[in-house]
């Protein structure tokens, strides 16, 4: 399996106050497979897909992704794990608002090894036109393309999305798990998405339910849809 | 309610306290050096004009080759006080002269300033940095010119505040020279002694320059011969204490100036990002019913605050520092004291004017802010933004990854830009200003290839025939310029084939004797250039002669022109082997009656030493401060840049970017503006001593080249830059800090 979690728990602690966020997950996910993790506000979905993009750490358990054990890596050998195999796509997109968007491509094309060509990149999530532009000057849906041109500019291994959708209207969301798709089709890059939008979930391959830090139910879907046919 | 959020005040400045407790400094350094630089230059002022009204300083002072036999009949026609004193040069050792001065009632009376006056023959009164600097304590014995006298006290001598022992001298030595005052009946013994004429005009409403040429006029139509005639404006033993009182003048509003602007700028920049980034808290406020005075108010605190707190400080820094900054000036000047005045106008100036500047720049940033309607408060920042000018300018396509982001980072906030390029300008003048002043002096003084004589021997009356072996004959005359009486120079006839007066141009070529050579100080001072024909008029014939200019030496020492000795001669009409001195390599024997004055060049070097010193701690200090400015400037704007980028660190940090990788993006962005400062600060530096020096050509008659070396520019850049490399030390820790949750978690809150 591509991402391979086995029991992975979680506590954070302040002051006096535990809070047990993740309770034993095991997951697994294949190369070039989309995943889905459904769950509420405070499931512990953000923190486990901030332990598998090695931002986190678990406080047990065995994290593997494409034969890397992350939960073993130490702080540097994490940067260059997030450096070299892993595209984060956030919520609110996080472009640097001083840089154009050719230039938030390149703050990832510029450290990583083997970069895509940027503006075959952006004529991929068709942004080619707007290249020049603040992020200021483009509509939510612009800045998420932007958003994931960044993280597939290096060819990740692994595409990590956090709410994707979460900012944008309907009709932008369709647009955007549409590229998603399209990524994952085209680059073959393994996509996990958490979400709180089940709809989202039937153009995964797995999905994984999470509540209160567990999961409650998954589920293989055997034909997942075109984003196109999504609705909610 | 507004009480409550009163409590937020004080952790806001606990959350970056060394972010204001810089702001802090800044506030503390401008009114420190207004009120010190203030309380200086108005008490040395006021002393210096009591001083010289009180105890009548003249006008001018002259000699004559007969005595004027009727002072009074002459003090009535011309309206004056007129006083005759006698003057003699005697050497207590090789190295140390005393002059000796006849006590005078009329004008220049001497100031008692410790001990008591002279009440009877062998008692002396001594100028006190001489006794101090050669032991003569009050009661003490001093033996010259074969006397004995008692020091009874310290004097001070209006025509002697800075005692120069030549007119035309820039550094005194105590240790070498000094004047002490005695009776007038002591001198009924002592040969050789001159006798000078003062003179005060009454009527202070005609001009001063008319009645000087309307009563020297009169005294040559009486057939006197009047020689050193000298005003008070071009007496440097009178005027160079004005070069202090005037730099510290300058000095007290620009300096301050830029420290408050400065501060205003920063605290201005930094309660845009505040406001900005609680303008959804201020549209809460808003919405439940907070006035827009009580929130202008809220926020109006910090940088009041802030503003009294650091004017208070300063001022109460400063004020005990004026009475031991005015001594240790009147140390080197000889003016008594009867008192220092600390003034509350200025103190109130140091406290007020920073609350005015930075109360201002906060209150237009903040009314901005808040003239916006709570629900587009409420919105936050996000959709305010907007893409400035400077950003939209440049396309920066054909640089590198690094280039363009620190380039975009730079240009992202101008108000922030401004702040560091006027910061680093300012710190980098101030820096080259204190080396460049010492550079000036060192140039000043770098006599020992022009003047290659030992001593310079002038006589009283004209001499014949051919110089003794070892030496050089010259004679001079003083000019000035048609419709410029106030400067004056000598104009000097030097044997052709000099060996001992060796010009040279700026090229470091030498110069030949044989023309007509004008020094480079006052070439500039008179804007001449070589190839100029001049008219000057001799001061003691009152005639105009003409010269053309042959070439202009690279010499600031003294304001001279230099002929062939037969031109000269021939030009004024004297005997064709006529001379007034002697230059020569070696002491002659000449009998002390024919002299009218001698000058040794050794004495120079220690002199210049002691100055030079004195000048090389002031550099240091200003370089000091200069640096501490620089950091503070620096700290401020690399701490802001990485505040204003914490997503964006978080977001490398997530990128997998590595610590040093992270270090270079965000702290070496500054590094072309404080480049870029520091070169506008070169011509900024020049052109400010440019016209500072100016104004000390006109004050005191003394012309310094404003000289940038390139050594003291590249220790000054080494000086930045190693400033620069500490602020960004400093701030290392607070990138470290930064999280990757910051950009995980952005707008979910």
């Amino acid at each position: 399996m591509f991402i391979d979690v086995s029991d992975l728990r979680k506590t954070y602690t302040s002051g006096m106050i535990k809070n047990e966020v993740l309770k034993g997950i095991s997951m697994k996910l294949g190369k070039g497979e989309i995943g889905v993790i459904l769950g509420p506000s405070g499931s512990g979905k953000s923190t486990l897909m901030n332990i598998i993009g090695g931002v986190d750490r678990g406080d047990s358990g065995k994290v593997i992704v494409d034969g890397i054990e992350v939960s073993k890596l130490n702080d540097d050998q994490l940067t260059e794990y997030r450096r070299d195999a892993i595209g984060f796509v956030f919520q609110f997109y996080n472009l640097v608002p001083n840089l154009t968007v050719r230039e938030n491509i390149e703050v990832v094309s510029n450290i990583s090894k083997s970069p895509l060509n940027i503006d075959e990149v952006l004529a991929e999530v068709q942004m080619h036109d707007k290249k020049h532009r603040f992020p200021r000057e483009l509509s939510g849906g612009e800045q998420q393309r932007v958003s994931i041109a960044r993280a597939i500019v290096k060819n990740p291994k692994l595409l990590l999305c956090d709410e994707p959708t979460g900012a944008l209207d309907f009709q932008t969301s369709r647009s955007i798990l549409k590229l998603l798709q399209q990524v994952n089709r085209n680059f073959g890059t393994t996509i996990l998405i958490i979400t709180h939008n089940t709809a989202i979930s039937a153009m995964a391959n797995r999905v994984f339910k999470l509540r209160s830090g567990e999961i409650v139910d998954e589920w293989v879907n055997q034909a997942p849809i075109p984003a196109e046919g999504i609705e909610w | 309610m507004v009480m409550v959020l009163n409590k937020r005040l004080m952790r806001i400045l606990k959350e970056n306290k060394l972010r204001y407790l810089g702001i802090l400094v800044l506030i503390i350094l401008g009114s420190y050096t207004f009120i010190v630089a203030a309380g200086l230059s108005q008490n040395l002022a006021m002393l210096v004009t009591t001083f010289t009204e009180d105890y009548v300083q003249e006008d001018l002072s002259f000699s004559t080759d007969k005595p004027i036999s009727d002072v009074s009949k002459l003090e009535n026609t011309f309206d004056a006080l007129i006083e005759e004193y006698m003057s003699f040069d005697a050497e207590l050792s090789d190295k140390l002269t005393l002059r000796l001065l006849s006590e005078t009632k009329k004008v220049n009376i001497p100031a008692i300033i410790e001990g008591r006056a002279l009440s009877g023959p062998g008692e002396i009164l001594l100028d006190p940095a001489f006794a101090e600097a050669n032991g003569y304590p009050i009661g003490s014995q001093i033996k010259a010119e074969g006397k004995t006298f008692t020091v009874v006290g310290f004097v001070s001598l209006p025509h002697y505040i800075y005692p120069l022992k030549n007119v035309n001298d820039i550094i005194y030595s105590p240790k070498e020279f000094g004047v002490g005052v005695i009776n007038r009946e002591e001198f009924s013994d002592i040969v050789n002694s001159a006798n000078v004429y003062s003179v005060k005009f009454n009527d202070r409403t005609r001009s001063l320059n008319r009645q000087a040429v309307e009563l020297r006029e009169h005294l040559r139509a009486k057939g006197l011969t009047i020689s050193n005639w000298i005003d008070i404006m071009n007496n440097k033993r009178a005027r160079i204490v004005w070069a202090s009182i005037t730099g510290m003048k300058t000095m007290s509003v620009p300096v301050p100036a830029a420290m408050f602007l400065l501060s205003s700028l920063i605290i201005g920049i930094m309660f845009w990002r505040i406001i900005r980034r609680e303008s959804v808290i201020i549209g809460t406020l808003y919405a439940q019913g907070y006035r827009r005075r009580e929130l202008m108010r809220h926020y109006m605190a910090i940088p009041l605050v802030l503003a009294f707190a650091g004017g208070m400080i300063g001022s109460l820094l400063a004020l005990p520092s004026i009475e031991p900054m005015v001594m240790a000036m009147i140390s080197y000047y000889n003016v008594p004291v009867p008192g220092i005045e600390l003034s509350f106008l200025n103190v109130m100036i140091g406290i007020l004017t920073p609350m005015i500047f930075l109360g201002l720049s906060s209150y237009m940033v903040i009314r901005s802010e808040l003239k916006k309607s709570p629900a587009e408060l409420m919105k936050g920042d996000k959709q305010k933004a907007k893409v400035n000018a400077l950003e939209r300018a440049f396309k920066l396509e054909r640089f590198k990854f690094s280039t363009k982001f620190w380039l975009r980072e730079q240009f992202r906030s101008i108000s922030r830009l401004v702040f560091l390029l006027l910061g680093v300008t300012s710190a980098s003048v101030l820096m080259l200003f204190g080396f460049t002043v010492l550079n000036s002096m060192n140039h000043v003084f770098k006599t020992s290839d022009v003047y290659l004589f030992e001593y310079e021997y002038t006589f009283r009356d004209l001499q014949y025939g051919e110089a003794p072996d070892g030496a050089e004959t010259f004679n001079a005359g003083k000019f000035y310029p048609e419709n410029n009486e106030e400067i004056e120079f000598y104009i000097t006839g030097i044997e052709p084939d000099s060996t001992l007066v060796i010009l040279k141009d700026n090229k470091g070529n030498v110069i030949p004797n044989n023309q007509t050579n004008i020094t480079k100080s006052l070439a500039n001072r008179l804007g001449i250039k070589a190839g100029d024909t001049v008219t000057f008029i001799n001061k003691e014939d009152g005639n105009h002669y003409t010269f053309h200019i042959d070439a202009v030496a690279d010499s600031y020492m003294e304001q001279f022109i230099y002929v062939p000795i037969d031109e000269f001669n021939k030009k004024m009409g004297l005997p064709e082997d006529s001379y007034i001195g002697l230059f020569s390599t070696k002491k002659l024997d000449i009998p002390d009656e024919k002299l009218s004055g001698t000058k040794s060049m050794s004495e120079l070097p220690e002199a210049m030493d002691e100055f030079m010193g004195q000048m090389i701690s002031m550099v240091a200090l200003m370089t000091i401060v200069s640096s501490i400015v620089a950091l503070i400037i620096l700290y401020l704007v690399t701490s802001l840049a990485i505040e204003e980028n914490r997503n964006a660190i978080s977001l490398f940090k997530v990128f997998g970017y590595r610590r040093r990788e992270i270090r270079s993006l965000i702290l070496n962005s500054s590094t072309f503006v404080v480049v870029a400062g520091f070169l506008i600060g070169i011509p900024v530096a020049v052109a400010s001593m440019g016209s500072l020096y100016g104004y000390l050509g006109d004050m005191i008659n003394l012309v310094l080249p404003p000289i940038v070396s390139p050594l003291y520019v590249i220790i000054s850049f080494a000086a930045i830059m190693l400033t620069y490399q500490l602020s960004k030390w400093m701030c290392a820790k607070n990138i470290d800090t930064v999280s990757m949750s910051e950009a995980l978690k952005a707008g979910t809150e």
